[in-house]
């Protein structure tokens, strides 16, 4: 099914890191039009820029490089840039930052919702796409496993591969657990396992 | 009488093309308040429009502006209509720091500095006609529109809300602005009966589509206006006259009719009829442009200069009593808090008002402080006949 976009950011945090006050006071007026709650960040205080998870990060690209950076994966929702110089120095913070989008100064009205919404569902694919990565890696790692359960099915119950692979693929659905974890109590079972695999998940 | 100063304002209603009903109609509107605030000998400013027909064709509107802003240096352009036009403007009116008075409903999701917006946003039209729908009609729906952001937004709001009931789009389609040719659809909608036909085509094609409808209802013997009723968030009455005899048994989700029953409105609606009655009924649009106009006068006059500053601040928070009864401007959006109603059209190109809200709705541009369907009709409506 079709992900419905989020459109209504009533009750998010916005965290404004390093705008002047001019167009911090503009964007404020529009992030709270919008039913954001905006903070700004005090850039002497120690935990600026920092430990602002569940907020939407607004942070000046044009800032001197000593300013707080926004740290990568601080757990915020969304991070978005906001944009006056298009030197490639300036750029790269953003990339590096690995921001969701920009605003272009002089911050105007138009805009701003369009940088969050791209922002917050970019932000919720990109989690997505991640913990499915994850997962893969997980299986990838689980392969050999399988493997030397196939092998070791073939040595002791004198089936082919091809059998031994269908065994466990059965047995693994008849349990309705995943055919990585058949092998791995397979193996557990047999005494062809290290008893620290029985810790293992996935 | 005192020494006035003049202002001049420029206009850009398409008064030909595909929707110059509509422009006819709000140019109308907007000439009975310059007449009136013109002939105030207390008012500090007289006001003199200078117009510019757009002629319907999107692309003119920012030309039009253009002129109006360098050749005749106007900050205060009122008009525009489909939204198209309004996103064609903008640029113009923000890289000149103009201001545009927009007189129309329509979908939302904007907030610009330089626009005074005073015609209802979507939770003011889309949203009550949703529940109006839901409680009365039913969850089923046949989606018509001309193909822009008007028809592509209300749709999706109204396709959400039917959505958080388990309702169902039987259908959706499409036409370009103008397009009178639907092929099979009317008849599909009929067979397909559906409790309702949510409508956003606008102007002619409007217009044709209605007509067509009914005449393959009449044909398998279906009442239209009851079993499938045509629903709209723009249906006004200056259009009413060119539906002829179909006119009747529509809805129509609006903050004004001019059925309204105020003081206000039986002066207004009076010296409409007296000038303006070859236009059909004073319409929704008609009353935004009236407002438009009293609510810069109210602004100059409050106002320590005629800058645009001086001007967009004191408009903020300003509250007058419009023919729709009181409308006062949101201090942070510029959009108007009013009163939704419904109203079902009738054979002499009126329409009855069947519900209206119970007091001033605040204006939710981006639909940041209403869930969809937030409350049932009756809490929210209350039932006028």
């Amino acid at each position: 099914m079709r992900q419905r976009i989020k459109s209504n950011f009533r009750g998010y945090r916005a965290f404004l890191v390093g705008l002047d006050d001019a167009n911090a006071e503009h964007l404020a007026v529009i992030l709270t039009r919008l039913g954001l709650l905006v903070e700004v960040a005090d850039l002497k205080a120690p935990s600026a820029g920092s430990a602002k998870s569940s907020a939407v990060v607004f942070f000046d690209a044009d800032e001197e490089p000593e300013t707080p950076r926004i740290p990568e994966n601080c757990g915020a929702l969304a991070s978005i840039a906001v944009i006056g110089n298009e030197a490639p120095s300036r750029l790269a913070r953003v990339v590096s930052c690995g921001c969701d989008s920009h605003i272009v100064k002089p911050i105007r009205s138009a805009g701003v919702y369009t940088a969050l919404v791209l922002a917050v569902n970019g932000r919720d694919r990109v989690s997505r796409a991640q913990a499915e990565a994850q997962l893969l890696q997980q299986r990838l790692a689980a392969r050999r496993v399988v493997t030397k359960a196939v092998v070791a099915l073939v040595q002791q119950m004198n089936l082919d591969d091809e059998q031994a692979y269908e065994y466990l693929r059965k047995e693994a659905m008849d349990r309705r657990i995943s055919i990585e974890q058949m092998a791995r109590d397979f193996l557990l079972a047999s005494g062809a396992a290290p008893s620290s695999w029985a810790s293992h998940e996935g | 009488m005192r020494n006035k100063t003049n202002i001049k304002l420029g206009m850009i209603f398409s008064e030909t093309g595909s929707y110059a009903a509509l422009g006819q109609s709000m140019r109308a509107g907007a000439m009975l308040a310059i007449d009136e605030i013109n002939a105030n000998d207390e008012a500090r400013y007289t006001l003199e429009p200078i117009a510019i027909d757009p002629g319907g064709e999107t692309a003119a509107y920012a030309e039009a502006t253009r002129e109006l802003i360098s050749n005749y240096d106007i900050t205060h352009v009122f008009g525009c209509y489909t939204s198209a036009s309004r996103k064609e403007v903008l640029p113009v009116i923000e890289k000149y720091d103009a201001l545009l008075w927009y007189p129309s409903h329509y979908e939302g999701f904007e907030t610009s500095d330089n626009v005074v917006y005073t015609g209802a946003s979507p939770n003011q039209h889309i949203l009550p006609l949703a529940r109006h729908l839901i409680s009365n009609h039913g969850k089923r729906g046949w989606f018509v529109g001309s193909n822009y952001i008007w028809a592509w937004e209300n749709n999706r709001i109204l396709r959400e809300a039917l959505g958080s009931v388990e309702g169902e789009v039987v259908g959706e389609r499409y036409f370009a602005i103008g397009d009178k040719d639907f092929g099979e659809l009317p008849a599909t909608i009929v067979a397909d009966q559906p409790d309702f036909v949510f409508v956003t085509l606008i102007g002619d094609s409007c217009y044709r589509f209605i007509r067509e409808l009914r005449r393959h209802a009449e044909a398998a013997g279906i009442d239209q206006s009851t079993m499938m009723p045509i629903a709209s968030c723009s249906l006004s009455e200056a259009e009413l006259p060119l539906l002829g005899a179909d006119a009747a048994g529509h809805l129509s989700s609006s903050v004004y009719f001019s059925s309204v029953d105020t003081p206000e409105n039986h002066w207004f609606t009076e010296r409409w009829n007296a000038q303006f009655s070859h236009l059909g009924r004073a319409s929704a649009d008609a009353e935004a442009s009236f407002v438009a106009i009293h609510l810069l006068a109210n602004a100059l006059e409050r106002a320590a200069d005629t800058s645009l500053e001086a001007v967009r601040d004191a408009v903020r928070g300003i509250e007058l009593v419009a023919p729709q009864g009181p409308v006062a401007v949101n201090q942070e959006n510029l959009h108007c808090a009013m009163r939704p109603r419904i109203g079902r059209s009738t054979h002499d190109y009126d329409f009855e008002i069947i519900h209206e809200a119970r007091q001033l709705v605040q204006p939710d541009p981006y639909l940041v402080w209403v869930d969809p369907m937030p409350e049932p009709e009756s809490d929210y409506l209350r039932v006028v006949k």
